[in-house]
Formats: C-alpha cells, structure tokens, sequence
C-alpha cells in the first residue's frame, strides 16, 4: 500500500492527499465535506431546496427519505454529477477543504476524481476485462505505467473484498461478474483512483439479500479510508452501515428538502421531528 | 360454485361459436403473413439463381485480371475503380460520418439534435442520381470526367448512412456507462472515445461495412461522376469505370457476348456485397458488446 501513494500525484490539485487521510486512519470527526443553501434544479423544476449539511470526515452519511425526496439528485450535486444531465443546474455551495466544488475556477473533471461515485445498478465497461475495469480511472485519465496498474488492481480488488473471487479470471469481461460481484468491482473502480469520498446512490438495489451484507460489511471496512454517503430506500441499511443520517421529505413544491440529520442512532431512536418519527416508523413513504 | 367441477369447466372452457370463428380468422390471418415473407425473401433466391445461371458460364480467370480491350475480355479495371472509388468515398464519409454523428448524440442541445436527425432523414431520401447531378454540376463542367467525382459523389450517398447507423448504435451504449466514467474524473472527450465509443465500436464498423456495400452498387451517380473507361491503367484523375457502369453498358449493348459479359460482372459485383454482408454478421455474432 505504501507504493500506491506516489501514484496519488494524479490529482496533483486536489487540496487534501489522501495519503495524509490515510495517516490519520482513526476515527476523526473532522468535516470532509459542508453544503450550504444547496439547490438543485432541472430546468425550471426545483428538486432539492435550500440543504446545509456538514459531511464528516472517515464516516458513513446516509441519505434517506421517500421517493422524490431529492436524496439522489442531491447526491449527484456532490461530485458535479448533476449538472452533466441537460438542463440541470446547482445553486448554493459545497466546500471541500475550503474550496468550493462549484466555484467557477474549479474543473468538474478534478472533483470527480476526488469524489467518486457508485451507481444503483452496477455498470462494469463491457469492452473490458476484470482488471481493465479497475485500472479504468487510471488508464483513462492518463496514467500509464505497466507495474503500477497491476498493484492497484490487486490492491483495489482486496480493498472491495472481491480479489479472492476474481484473481484467477482478472482477463474475463467484467460483466461476466454476478450483479453482486459487478457492483462491488465498480466499487474496486472507484476506490482505485484513490478519492477521499465515495458516494454511493442506493448500492445495493439491485443486488439480493447476500450480496447486500457483503456490499453493507465492505462499506464498514471502507469509511476506515474513505468518506461515505449512501443512499438509501431501505431504512434498516441506513441503520446498520451509516454513523450519521441525513432524513430528506418532499415538500408541497414536489422539491426535497431536508428535514433533519444527526447521529444515526438519535434518528432511529429519538427524532426531534415528527416526520421522522413517522417516516421510521413506517407511517409514510 | 355448487355445480360439479367437471360440468362447470365445460361450460366455462367450451368453444363457442366466436371463438371458432376467432381460431379460423388466426389461421388465415397468419397463413397470409406466411405468405407475404415468403415473397419478400424470394427475390434472394431469384436473383441468385438468375446471375449464376446467365453468369457463371463465361466466368473465368481472365474475367477477372483482364482489361476491356485485351484480346480476352476482362473487367480488371471495372473492379479496381469500383474499390477505388468506394474505398476513397469511405475515406471521406468514415470520419465525417462519425464525428457528425458523436457530435448530433453526445454534445449537441436537443434542439440541435432533432434538426440534424431531420437533416440526415433528408440525406438518406436523397436519390442517388441527383446526388450525381449535384457532384456532376459542380465539378464535370472544370474538370471532366473523373475517378474523385465518382468517390465524391458515392461520398454523399455513404455519409448520412454512417451517420445514422452510428447513432444507432451510440444510442444503445447505456447512459450508466458514461456516467461510470465521467464519474470516475474522465473527461467527456476520453469518456466519448474510450467508452462510448469503444463500447459500440463493432456496430460502428459495421455501419462502415453497410454504407460500403451501399456505395458499391450505385451506378447512376457513376455515370453521371466517373462516366466509365476501357482504360486499363487506374487514373482517378481521368475518366473511371466500375462494375456497375459494365453491368449498365453491356445490358443495353445489343451484342450477345457483351450482353453476358453484365451478368458475369453482376455475379461478381453480388459476390463482393455478399461478402460485405457476411462479414458484418460474423463480427456482430463474435462480439460481445453492441
């Protein structure tokens, strides 16, 4: 692991290394990530109003709320992911480090690369192998050499608990994988271009209850490095993988907006708004 | 429900009168579809039949590698300007094709988009004479006759067919893979060719494969661009035959030998499309992407 971290000169202007993260492994409750008056739009439509939420550092936020609450359009604001579909743009501030990800001096490409994202339905390349999927931030983005590659491959596939499946096929198409195993190399992916933070848009959705715990265990082993937000439709996850929830509801505009966030055990156990309360409960959504 | 199970499923399931004439109408109804592709695809067998029949008899070696005016009569130079002027055509239509169609899927605004797609609707309803008399006006009257008004011309009928089989196929690459990579801090250029691209890669070669055998069979626009030659020597510059000028030339031609000649040089024209088209399924079956 010590080799990889001359690899992280790749995001050269990326405020925070992450192989100073990585020296601070304990738990820290430093913020990695603060929005404020964050609004989403598509077009006209306001789907996300007005949210502040700080992000800590090497943990996991959940995101959740009812369908069309905005949790996912939100999450897509935090890497500047949102804006690549036509029409949608962002207000409002998202401060990584001190600088602000929506600042117009700052390239959506670079976010990105420190900001990487996991999607609800796993999307290995088709066109490449096992191994080509993982190098495939890398090699994309420019990053060549041959001995290099083959390490973080290794290291990323370990690192998603999937290295003992795959190391006797790393030359097979990664879509030859189980949905399981697809989502959990798109998570090898995305941990192989080192990012500090890794969103994850409801992960385990299309994947079945196994693969779910294998995918929930690894997200307790990866906020050890990384910082995680996840959302989910399913409440129990939220309870079992995030320190931190973030509950969302859909206001009388059909825009999201957020309703409360605290430690995830306060929110599960004691809310301090009755909509939470009833949205656990089960009473809505 | 107090009724024996036995009486109540022949009531319930027994054919009624409706119902036969139902089942009657089906059976002839599918019988005439039967029918209707039967039709549709006999013409293959037709053709086939027709050109080995009248074509294979004077089909030989010399056909071949021979010249118009060699003492043995052969098309040499009729299928080496057939390849050269639609080899050049692909050149020209290939990048074109493609990037314009990159541009219409990947980057333009909708708005831009539904205007090229109707562009390209206009394109490929163009007839191919008067994408002919167009490259004929604009350059016959400087130039003469010539091999390059020939691939010019051919160009204007293959682009929009790389560009809509292009799409096509663009269309199908799933969003979440661009998304992966754009996620994955890829710029939009590398992701447009390294995935995007790379994923339909063996639809797009195919869409190539199409518009070439599509060029290859045009004669009007050639006649009008290349006009034809007995030359043996392959000058672009110049006046330039193809299969299809011979095929044209000869069945109008009242001498019985040129005559048959047509449906030897029809064979061999078949035979290169067919070719063409088996080449596109056997890389489209070994492929495991688009």
């Amino acid at each position: 692991m010590a080799d990889s971290k001359t690899k992280v000169s790749i995001k050269t202007s990326a405020p925070k290394s992450s192989s100073a993260q990585r020296a601070s492994k304990g738990a820290s409750s430093s913020t990695a990530m603060r929005l404020l008056n964050v609004e989403a739009m598509y077009g006209s439509f306001r789907a996300v109003n007005d949210v502040t939420l700080d992000i800590e550092a090497k943990s996991v936020t959940a995101f959740i709320g009812p369908s069309g609450c905005g949790k996912t359009t939100l999450l897509r604001t935090l890497n500047r992911m949102h804006e690549t579909l036509p029409g949608a743009t962002v207000k409002g501030s998202i401060q990584v480090g001190g600088t602000d990800l929506y600042d117009p001096s700052v390239d959506p490409v670079r976010v990105r690369r420190s900001i990487g994202m996991v999607f609800q339905k796993p999307n290995p390349f088709p066109a490449m192998s096992i191994a080509q999927n993982v190098s495939s931030g890398l090699r994309l983005s420019g990053t060549k050499s041959k001995r290099d590659v083959a390490e973080i491959v290794e290291e990323s596939l370990r690192k998603a608990a999937l290295w003992d499946e795959v190391k006797d096929k790393l030359n097979e198409p990664g879509v030859s994988l189980s949905g399981g195993q697809q989502q959990r190399l798109c998570i090898a992916r995305t941990i192989a271009v080192e990012p500090e933070i890794v969103l994850m848009d409801e992960p385990c959705s299309a994947l079945d209850p196994l693969a779910t715990l294998k995918i929930e265990e690894l997200i307790g082993e990866l906020k050890t490095r990384f910082t995680i937000v996840i959302v989910t439709h399913n409440m129990q996850q939220a309870a079992r993988v995030s320190d931190t929830t973030a509950f969302f509801n859909m206001g009388a505009d059909r825009g999201g907006y957020l309703v409360e966030t605290g430690p995830t055990n306060k929110i599960f156990t004691n809310p301090s708004n009755k909509l939470t309360e009833d949205y656990i409960a089960g009473r809505f959504g | 429900m107090t009724v024996a199970p036995g009486t109540q499923t022949e009531q319930r399931f027994a054919l009624s009168d409706s119902d036969r004439r139902r089942m009657r109408t089906n059976r002839i109804m599918l019988r005439i579809i039967q029918v209707a592709t039967f039709v549709a695809v006999l013409p293959v067998f037709l053709i086939l039949i027709a050109i080995l029949a009248k074509g294979l008899g004077t089909l030989d070696l010399a056909f071949l590698v021979n010249n118009p005016l060699d003492e043995q009569v052969g098309i040499a130079n009729a299928i080496k300007g057939s390849l050269a002027m639609t080899g050049i055509a692909l050149l020209i239509s290939a990048p074109i094709g493609i990037a314009a169609a990159i541009f219409l899927n990947e980057y333009a605004s909708t708005a831009v988009q539904r205007i090229g797609d109707t562009l390209v609707d206009i394109l490929l309803g163009v007839p191919s004479i008067v994408a002919g008399l167009f490259i004929f006006l604009l350059v016959v009257p400087a130039l003469g006759y010539n091999g390059y008004a020939g691939a010019l011309a051919l160009s204007v009928l293959m682009t929009p067919v790389v560009i809509r089989t292009t799409q096509e196929v663009l269309r199908l690459v799933p969003a979440g893979l661009r998304e992966a990579s754009l996620a994955l801090g890829v710029p939009m250029w590398r992701t447009t060719i390294f995935v995007t691209c790379r994923t339909a890669l063996s639809g797009i070669l195919t869409g190539l494969v199409l518009a070439l055998s599509r060029g290859i069979g045009e004669t009007a626009p050639l006649l009008l661009t290349a006009q034809g030659s007995n030359d043996s020597v392959i000058d672009l510059g110049a006046p330039l035959s193809s299969m299809t000028i011979v095929i044209y030339n000869n069945t109008i031609s009242s001498d019985p030998v040129k005559f048959a000649q047509a449906w030897t040089c029809a064979l061999v024209l078949f035979a290169i499309a067919l070719t063409l088209n088996v080449l596109i399924r056997f890389k489209t079956i070994n492929s495991r992407v688009l």
